[in-house]
């Protein structure tokens, strides 16, 4: 399947006082037409770095200073001003987390989502204001006459991020990115949320590039997963192997840190110990190794490459899970083995 | 009752199609927009809405005075300045024996187009040069903030007497320009510190992501979310333009008689002060509820404007 979305290499750094920051240090990610792809990973890992480095809006004093973005043939990174403006919400839209604030309080609903479509010529301005009452149908929100009419405030928390949806693909964009769309809404719009996105991605033919820190959000709709730590793609492939079988320590924590209620394993859950590594000051060799339970002498000193490990699937470690025999023994049985002890285990 | 059914081929719907949803709008909140909410709370404040109420009749008498003033300006000698106050002169005479409140009705005119004029002039120049400085920062806010800093420098007296002497023929346009010349700075800051802060606020960003032209973003964005301030700011421009006015015809470098400034008319009473008081008292008057008028009303705006005050 041809790629609309490829990103290669792409690194975005601030320089700060305290030294470089490296949010996004050299990813790639390729997002087929009309693909479901999730990017998973903790706060600070630079998934919301890399998507907004697609868009080109890293926020100074960020900078994406090497890679290659490339929308259908055309690289993002050579545009200019003019171009990129017609780029955003054109081509590739995004969603922000916060439907609170990501809507101007002072203007109507459908006029925001009317302006959107005015800023391009796609649509004619008759068009354009035709066009209001269908997109706020489309994402469900009853009675869109009316509420076209209404303020942000008069919206609920779920009703904005349906606009704001409705906003991103009112110009039937060919990728919509979705920087955790559901993480400011309670649980149940959530679901109603990213039902949403599934049926439009379905209708619509509209990628997904979908943000996230929740696994079970991605394993509801997307169809790839890459998941990110410490501005890396540490493990990518398709959802259903990600689950099965996950390949990096980190993506088989995660996984496993997670309360299932169609698994009889009746253990502990597993915590991640420690934080996410200060990106001004990397550790050496895998970046992961100070947090994992698996580590082997290499990992200390060496930056593995993204492995093979299956078909599609690659992941980045020297170990890799389906060399772990019984990996979460401890948990049934022991309370957590120190580091050490499990590291000589292997 | 209001039937709606969900779906249109979209997915699952919420419900089957063609389930009618009742939806019972009677406990739906009422719908109000933000100027309606603005103007209720500015109508809890009864001494701005007095105010109103008296700045409507200065206007009025403005507007009538383009047409009708009970005397003629230019007719003297209806009788003598001592003459008490009656009701065919209820301000009074002047040295000349002109009818005072013909002028004053006259001055009126002339004050509200200073001030109103002035307000105009300056928040159109001080808030695309704070909108450009704010949005655009970099050279654009060093050029703009760098003027405002020198501007702040000047005595506006100074600037004012130099624009006068400069043009060497005193008008009202020169001194509405003079004023704006030397007021625009406060309105550019105050606007470039809504926009440096509204710039970075999510809704621009999300603009930007859909890719909203920045002129755009500028005007529908940013400068709605600073309205508020900036129709206080400007309403606060009104009297201090009438009294910079009034200030600069007392000294004599205002408007040319016989254009009626209540300045000038206050310095001319000044010269009756030993026959009588009411040629200075009159027009000191009318200026004095003019600017508590408008200064009131500016008062209730910021409350009305300003929702971290909501109460």
């Amino acid at each position: 399947m041809p790629a609309i979305l490829e990103v290669k290499g792409l690194k975005t750094q601030f320089i700060v006082r305290g030294g470089i920051v490296r949010a996004v240090d050299g990813i790639d990610i390729k997002v087929n037409r009309g693909e479901t792809v999730g990017i998973v990973g903790e706060s600070g890992s630079g998934k919301s770095m890399a998507a907004l480095s697609i868009l080109r809006l890293v926020p100074e004093p960020g900078k994406i200073v090497e890679g290659s973005i490339t929308f259908d043939g055309r690289d993002v990174l050579a545009m200019n001003d003019d171009e990129l403006r017609k780029f955003r919400g054109n081509d590739v839209s995004m969603i922000f987390q916060d439907p609170m604030s990501s809507l101007n309080p002072v203007l109507k609903v459908g006029f925001q989502i009317e302006e959107a479509m005015k800023a391009h010529d796609r649509f004619t301005p008759e068009e354009a204001k035709a066009r209001v009452p269908l997109l706020l149908r489309r994402v469900r929100i009853p009675d869109a006459e009316r509420r076209a009419h209404e303020y942000p405030h008069q919206f609920s928390g779920g009703m904005r991020q349906r606009a704001m949806i409705a906003m991103g693909l009112s110009n039937e964009p060919e990728v919509l990115i979705a920087d955790e769309p559901t993480t400011a809404l309670d649980v149940t719009v959530q679901a109603q949320i990213l039902e949403q996105l599934r049926d439009l991605n379905r209708e619509l033919g509209t990628a997904i590039v979908l943000i996230t820190h929740n696994m079970a959000v991605v394993a509801n709709i997307c169809t790839w997963v890459v998941v990110m730590y410490a501005g890396r793609v540490v493990e990518q492939g398709p959802t259903e192997e990600i689950f099965k079988s996950p390949q990096h320590p980190y993506t088989w924590s995660l996984l496993r840190s997670i309360p299932r209620i169609d698994e009889k394993l009746g253990g502990k859950l597993l915590t991640i110990t420690g934080l996410p590594p200060d990106l001004t000051n990397l550790p050496p060799g895998c970046k992961f190794h100070p947090r994992c339970r698996f580590t082997v002498d290499r990992c200390f000193t060496e930056e593995p490459d993204l492995i093979s490990v299956g078909p599609q699937h690659e992941s980045r470690c020297w170990v890799q899970m389906t060399n772990v025999p019984d990996p979460d023994s401890d948990l049934r049985e022991a309370p957590l083995v120190p580091e050490e002890e499990n590291a000589a285990a292997v | 009752m209001t039937t709606i059914t969900t779906g249109l081929n979209m997915g699952p719907p919420i419900a089957p199609p063609g389930t009618p949803v009742a939806v019972d709008y009677s406990v739906a909140p009422e719908q109000v927009s933000l100027w309606q909410d603005a103007w209720r709370r500015f109508r809890r404040n009864k001494l701005s809405l007095a105010g109103m109420v008296v700045f409507s009749l200065v206007i009025l008498m403005a507007i009538v005075s383009i047409f009708w003033t009970p005397y003629s300006l230019f007719s003297q000698g209806l009788g003598d300045i001592t003459d008490p106050l009656s009701l065919k002169h209820p301000f009074g005479l002047d040295a000349s024996g002109r009818d005072v409140l013909s002028f004053i009705m006259k001055g009126a005119q002339v004050a509200i187009v200073v001030g109103v004029l002035t307000a105009v002039i300056t928040s159109m120049v001080g808030i695309a040069a704070g909108l450009l400085a704010g949005f655009f920062r970099g050279w654009v806010d060093a050029v703009v903030s760098g003027i405002t800093y020198i501007g702040y420098g000047i005595p506006n007296l100074l600037i004012a007497f130099l624009i006068l002497f400069i043009t060497n023929r005193p008008s009202i346009f020169n001194v509405i320009i003079a004023l704006s010349v030397t007021s625009w700075m406060d309105m550019a800051r105050l606007v470039r510190g809504q926009t440096l802060a509204l710039r970075e606020r999510e809704f621009v960003e999300a603009a930007r992501a859909t890719g909203t032209k920045n002129f755009a973003i500028m005007v529908r964005h940013v400068l709605p979310n600073a309205l508020g301030p900036i129709i206080v700011q400007a309403t606060f421009l009104i009297p201090a333009a009438i009294l910079f006015e009034a200030f600069l015809s007392f000294l004599g470098f205002g408007l040319p008689s016989p254009d009626p400034s209540w300045g000038a008319m206050v310095s001319a009473g000044l010269q009756d002060r030993f026959l009588t008081y009411h040629t200075m008292i009159v027009p000191s008057l009318a200026l004095v509820i003019t600017l508590m008028a408008v200064n009131f009303i500016g008062d209730g705006l910021r409350d009305a404007l300003d929702p971290r005050l909501k109460r």
